[in-house]
């Protein structure tokens, strides 16, 4: 994720219109990533909303030699999210709302199925372990590099792309199962 | 291969087709297909969750609000306990939607249409009629908005952008209009749903022309019959209104009179 040193330093300085370019930058970003770790709507609401407050209140002090600006937003998501989930008693279950389909312009039954191998994905990340779930849920939901993933986790890069991978290959696994489970009823209809 | 998956989700993300990967690894290929493919459909997956488009507006001015409202207090050199700081933070989302004055809002309450603020200004005016607790609430602040534009209307003539002025007699029309339709919900004009005022017409379309030429004597024109039409708006609202109403819109009239007089006087004095 390419955020400029500029913006960042002219927003710290006090700049408006950086602070609402990092805005627009980054809040889909960090919505769609907190979305994927508490899987609702108005949960991923709320607690977005948190970690812009949050890094308003310390973006006087953050360093850009420490950390990617990226990355700092997003162990602040990260930090939140597991706080909130450590008081709700819930780190594991996560119940995805089902009203959130890729647009594709295939064939009306393509888009059927499409959207319902979408919607089983998404869904299949609750599956994955919670370390997969936090690098899966960066790397696609908040789009940060392997690099920037490590940064804001504390990991080492290998480590993330061992996360990755194995996350990849477990989510094509159970979409498979999905896919086949779906065939078998339709079978035996 | 977990390098390889990297590497190809790279170039992917940066809108290479999945070919282009595979045939840089033709050894790992038929590994390395299966996990694109599903890469590639979770990246189209979780593209499209996205934030609903008012709360994702809502949230921006509320920080963008409390951005200001600190480089504010910065400046002015004001020290709050940590403890008050935390409250204050919880609760400038709220306020400065509720009140319009506290800190960031605050600064852009003196703000003028040419001002980087003014937005703000405008945006906290239209939150404070949302959340206005009752028709009456609603209809007092639209009037107290008209006098603001009046008001700012009489400092550009003075600071000589009359640029502004033909958008700010607009503003206020506007307003009244939204006066006379708030009120038409007060549920006090029971026979006659419209029974204050319709909403203001708009200017005729020679005399905004004349203004946006930039021509004083057009602008003049403009403002007399701005004023005309407004002032009889007012009037007659102030005749059906409820009598809770009566003193606000009774300030607005001798207020909007009296910048509109002054406003014209400007105008005059710079083309005399």
């Amino acid at each position: 994720m390419s955020i400029e040193k500029d913006v960042v330093s002219r927003a710290i300085k006090g700049d408006g219109k950086a602070f609402a370019q990092l805005y627009e930058e980054l809040f889909d970003k960090v919505y769609r990533y907190v979305y994927l770790r508490v899987g609702n709507e108005t949960e991923a609401e709320d607690l977005t909303q948190d970690v812009f407050v949050k890094a308003l209140e310390a973006i006087g002090s953050y360093r850009w030699r420490n950390l990617p600006f990226a990355s700092w937003i997003f162990r602040i998501a990260h930090n939140q999210v597991i706080d909130y989930l450590r008081k709700q008693g819930r780190v594991e279950k996560v119940d995805f709302e089902d009203d959130v389909y890729p647009v594709d312009e295939s064939s009306p039954a393509q888009i059927a199925e499409q959207r319902i191998e979408a919607a089983e994905l998404r869904d299949n990340i609750k599956k994955l372990s919670p370390s997969q779930r936090e690098v899966i849920s960066l790397r696609f939901g908040a789009e940060l590099s392997t690099a920037e993933i490590a940064e804001a986790l504390g990991k080492s890069a290998g480590t993330v792309k061992a996360l990755q991978y194995n996350g990849i290959v477990a989510l094509r696994k159970m979409m498979l199962g999905n896919r086949q489970g779906r065939e078998d009823g339709r079978y035996s209809e | 291969m977990e390098d390889i998956l990297n590497e190809c989700l790279e170039r992917l993300f940066k809108g290479e087709s999945i070919e282009t990967c595979l045939n840089a690894h033709p050894e790992q290929a038929s590994g390395l297909e299966p996990l694109l493919r599903t890469s590639l459909m979770l990246r189209q997956s979780t593209a499209a969750i996205r934030p609903d488009a008012e709360y994702k507006a809502r949230t921006q001015y509320q920080l963008q609000a409390m951005f200001y409202d600190r480089h504010e207090k910065v400046k002015k050199e004001v020290r709050i306990p940590v403890w008050q700081r935390k409250w204050a933070v919880a609760l400038t989302t709220v306020a400065a939607i509720l009140l319009a004055g506290v800190g960031a809002v605050a600064a852009s309450a003196t703000a003028l249409p040419d001002d980087a603020l003014y937005p703000i200004k405008l945006a906290a005016e239209q939150a404070r009629v949302a959340l206005a607790f009752s028709d009456v609430d609603e209809a007092k602040l639209h009037l107290q908005f008209a006098e603001r534009r009046a008001n700012e209307m009489t400092e550009m003539a003075r600071q000589g952008k009359s640029d502004e002025i033909s958008t700010l007699t607009e503003q206020i029309a506007n307003h009244l209009g939204k006066l006379a339709v708030a009120e038409a919900t007060l549920g006090i004009t029971k026979e006659e749903p419209e029974a204050l005022a319709p909403p203001a017409p708009a200017l005729p379309e020679e005399a905004t022309a004349a203004a946006a030429g930039m021509d004083t004597g057009g602008l003049e024109a403009v403002l007399s019959q701005s004023r005309a039409m407004n002032l009889a708006l007012l009037e007659e609202a102030l005749d059906k209104a409820p009598e809770e109403l009566k003193p606000a819109l009774e300030e607005a009239i001798d207020s909007l009179a009296r910048d509109y007089d002054r406003t014209i006087s400007i105008i005059e004095g710079g083309s005399s």
